[in-house]
């Protein structure tokens, strides 16, 4: 699956349910993912053992903004918004970086790209979600999927 | 550092290591686990490395890397590793990265430890 990579920023996606900044803080990380991930879960939008699904692709998401994209400063913040357009939700994370080439993500049909220690959580998310794509040349990470009642 | 999490147990020249953490998402747990499992490859030259992880419910891709980098730590000094206690919610990690074609998953981990005795490196 190709990366889809936009220079601008993302275009709204139905109602915001949140919008919130947060530091570049990876000792929080837990909190937050809780949080997100409880949010999800309440509205019925995420059960069950998807949840593990949700938590990694929070996990990858908050790692790279905070860790990669802001380059571990907590004076940096991390901005988090999530949408919901009726049938599916939609997590916004921007961070301050310059973003990334897509360039720099191993290409997962390339035999010799098995064994690189990098560039593999952009594929599992790629995996759960309907779509992963970037915004502001890589700044920003926009997560989507269906709403999980309303598939089954 | 020792690492409360991960246990080791040596048979001869068989490495038996289980992660009894169920979350392994924390970049500290990780780089602990990791630094745990590099210091049996520096420890054990043509180490016979058995990972348990039917504990663990849960990694990220940064763990996948640790693991990879065992691998390639033991394949380097001509050893031998494999993965026992893989949950059914664990394996799509390694089948979505292709990692289930680099590492071999034990389904009896004694049955495998018993073989890798008969056959010893």
């Amino acid at each position: 699956m190709s990366l889809q990579m936009h220079a601008g920023p993302p275009p709204a996606h139905g109602d915001c349910i949140l919008d919130e900044d947060v530091a570049s803080r990876p000792d929080l990380k837990e909190q937050l993912i809780d949080r997100y991930a409880g949010l999800l879960n309440d509205r019925g939008w995420v059960i069950g053992g998807e949840l593990n699904w949700l938590h990694l692709c929070l996990e990858e998401t908050l790692v790279n903004a905070m860790v990669h994209g802001n380059e571990g400063d907590p004076d940096l913040s991390v901005n988090v918004t999530i949408w919901d357009d009726g049938d599916s939700w939609e997590l916004v994370v921007r961070d301050r970086g310059d973003g990334f080439s897509p360039d720099e993500v191993p290409d997962p049909a390339d035999p010799d790209a098995l064994l690189f220690e990098h560039g593999r959580g952009i594929l599992l998310m790629q995996d759960w979600l309907d779509e992963l794509r970037y915004h502001d040349d890589g700044a920003t990470a926009v997560l989507r999927r269906r709403k999980q009642r309303t598939q089954e | 550092m020792p690492c409360d999490f991960v246990t080791v147990q040596t048979y001869q020249k068989i490495v038996l290591v289980r992660i009894t953490k169920s979350r392994l998402t924390d970049a500290a747990d990780i780089a602990a686990a990791g630094a745990e499992l590099q210091g049996i490859i520096d420890c054990h030259p043509k180490v016979s490395l058995l990972v348990d992880l039917s504990e663990v419910q849960a990694m990220s891709s940064q763990m996948l890397a640790k693991l990879v980098a065992t691998y390639k730590g033991v394949q380097r000094d001509k050893g031998r590793m494999a993965l026992a206690g893989v949950s059914k919610g664990l394996m799509p990690l390694f089948k979505t990265t292709r990692l289930h074609k680099v590492f071999e998953f034990a389904k009896d981990p004694q049955k495998l430890m018993l073989l890798w005795q008969r056959k010893p490196l």
